[in-house]
């Protein structure tokens, strides 16, 4: 079974891309009538759904994984728990789920970049949801001891209130671009083209 | 079978130029009998023929053998044979016998659910399809045979490069009502919900002169979407078929009065309500949904309160929404949060959530785009309304129509219809 365009987008950490060159290689082994099931990288491609946040599909994928496959492969089930804490927004069930397991090589930078991303992910929910929050939540959040969690916080210019143990969130300055170039213009052109006619 | 020999030889070799096909093409549909009635044995003819070259000739051969009935020991030979045929037959060979494609690909489906493989029909129906259509706006008849392979396959995604275009032409009103029931699904599947609801709206709203159990089906799924996109169920547009009107709201009655207990906002009603019609939905395949729009109701009590309050207690929060604990009020509002569907802060300390305005301004560069791109299609698609409508007002049957309907309006108002047509 020739898995290369898998292999590639793994190699050049294009991690983003693996469910869908999963899928479709998938469709395509089944449309041969190919047993491919017993060789197909079912972590990884599980994984790849869950990177994308695609969890509606990681769910479908791991409803059609045969039983048997699922009973002898227990990376399959372990990158399935990641995706049912996100699923069910365990959010500290997510790094457990991440550090529980043993992965094999082929997978292990994936998971790492993973959950460098959720880590980032999860920083800028806090960020936006909150105005204070106590430091056993952030730790909490961000899956780190809660010393670890204060540095990560101050880092980011948050504050601390050592008296109750609260961090004072800063939201960053986000700079959105708002520049003119003059093919706006073309399209307003049209626009009352269009509406005059 | 000399005849069926004779008719491969020909086949072989009437396959380069357009003009020899169209000859071939006559000859064929002359032995379609004679093909029929060797169905069973056309099976190693087919073998002496290559799908990309000789394709219309495969396909009047393909088309007869699985017209007869395939064994199983056949049926494995029979999927790969089309997935190969599907794969690298010629589109404009195809075009001259579409009916004939759709049935081999019927066939196919057919097959592929009985074998229960479904997942192997995929890709290949994809393809068939792309081949099928004249263009991407076309609507054929194995849309919705795909859509329902990647429901039975729960490869629902795979759904989605076909839903995405945008269609135009329908031919039959059937593979219309199909297509957006079954995409309708799909979406739902995908929790896109705005996307479902306009799937399933369009059956819904679509001409019919007698009610049928696909438009049945899908308002179901309308009032459960609706109630879990928007909080309530829209009345019928004034472009809904009165069939629909009229007798729509008495073969869904359960589902009406879900939308009413819904409307009260209160938990233990709505609960109430499901059990009693727990059968019925489970019946229907819709438990899940209506599972969803029990906890949809959290989400609209929460969303209320930003309506009436710029800051409020997690307690009250508690309180109001029927939660257990301020603890479990925060996580919702945090998810609420985190998925876009109100705009507020959570303060720990004071244990207090201000409620905040929609922070877009609508001016970076991102929305601008995105306001440029819906403006660019919906001109696109208000050209193409007008050369409807322009099409339409020189179709000689219309033209005859209103003239005959002249006599009821003065002269001096329609004018712009030619005597010829009184």
């Amino acid at each position: 079974m020739d898995l290369s365009p898998i292999q590639k987008d793994l190699a050049s950490k294009c991690y983003s891309a693996v469910a869908d060159t999963c899928d479709d290689l998938m469709l395509k082994l089944a449309s041969r009538g190919i047993r491919y099931q017993d060789e197909w990288p079912f972590a990884i491609h599980l994984l790849g759904h869950v990177f994308a946040n695609d969890l509606n599909s990681a769910r479908f994928l791991w409803k059609s994984i045969p039983l048997e496959i699922k009973e002898s492969r227990p990376e399959i089930v372990a990158v399935w728990k990641i995706g049912q804490c996100l699923w069910t927004r365990d959010y500290a069930g997510v790094y457990d789920a991440i550090r529980g397991f043993d992965w094999s090589a082929e997978i292990t930078a994936m998971v790492v970049a993973f959950s460098e991303n959720y880590t980032k992910k999860m920083f800028q929910m806090l960020n936006s949801a909150y105005s204070t929050i106590s430091v056993t939540d952030v730790a909490h959040f961000l899956g780190m001891s809660e010393d670890r969690a204060i540095d990560y916080a101050l880092q980011h210019g948050w504050k601390l209130d050592s008296s109750c143990k609260m961090v004072i969130v800063k939201k960053p300055k986000t700079v959105t671009e708002r520049k003119l170039d003059p093919s706006k213009l073309q399209r307003l052109t049209e626009y009352v083209f269009h509406l005059e006619h | 079978m000399e005849s069926i020999e004779v008719l491969v030889a020909h086949i072989q070799g009437l396959s380069r130029s357009p003009d020899e096909v169209s000859h071939l093409h006559s000859l064929l549909k002359q032995s379609e009998d004679a093909l029929r009635s060797h169905a069973a044995r056309l099976a190693p003819f087919l073998s002496q023929l290559d799908p990309s070259i000789h394709t219309l000739g495969y396909l009047f051969l393909l088309e007869a053998y699985s017209s007869g009935s395939i064994s199983g020991e056949e049926a494995s030979g029979f999927l790969l044979t089309v997935v190969e045929f599907i794969n690298s037959c010629s589109a404009e060979q195809i075009q001259l016998a579409p009916e004939k494609f759709i049935s081999v690909c019927k066939s196919f489906k057919d097959q592929v659910m009985q074998l229960g493989v479904p997942m192997q029909g995929i890709a290949p129906l994809w393809m068939a399809v792309r081949k099928l259509q004249t263009s991407t706006e076309q609507l054929t008849t194995l849309h919705s045979d795909y859509l329902l392979l990647c429901l039975l396959a729960k490869c629902y995604k795979a759904g989605l490069s076909i839903l995405d275009d945008d269609i135009f032409e329908v031919d039959h009103p059937r593979d219309h009502f199909l297509y957006c029931y079954y995409g309708g699904m799909i979406n739902i599947g995908l929790k896109r919900f705005e996307k479902a609801l306009a799937c399933l709206h369009n059956v819904v709203t679509a001409p019919m002169t007698t009610l049928n159990a696909i438009c049945v089906e899908a308002y179901k799924k309308y009032i459960l979407v609706s109630l879990i996109l928007n909080g309530q169920v829209p009345s019928f547009p004034k472009y809904t078929s009165s069939a629909a009107h009229r007798n729509l709201k008495n073969y869904t009655q359960p589902y009406v009065d879900l939308a009413n207990f819904y409307a009260s906002g209160k938990f233990s009603e709505l609960e109430a309500c499901i059990q009693t019609n727990q059968e019925k939905f489970l019946s229907d395949s819709n438990l899940g949904l209506v599972k969803q729009v029990l906890s949809s109701l959290y989400k609209r009590n929460i969303q209320r309160l930003t309506q009436t309050y710029l800051t409020l207690s997690l307690q009250d929060i508690a309180n109001v929404a029927q939660l257990n604990n301020p603890k479990e009020a925060e996580m919702h509002v945090l998810q609420m949060i985190q998925d876009g569907e109100i705009f507020a802060t959570i303060n720990q300390k004071d244990g207090m959530v201000s409620f905040h305005e929609d922070p877009e301004q609508y001016k970076s560069c991102g929305m601008t785009e995105h306001i440029d791109f819906s403006i660019q299609r919906l001109m696109a698609l208000s050209k193409k309304l007008s050369s409807l409508d322009d099409n339409l007002s020189c179709d000689p049957q219309y033209l005859s129509k209103v003239g005959k309907e002249r006599q009821k309006f003065d002269f001096d108002e329609f004018d712009s219809v030619s005597h010829k047509f009184m």
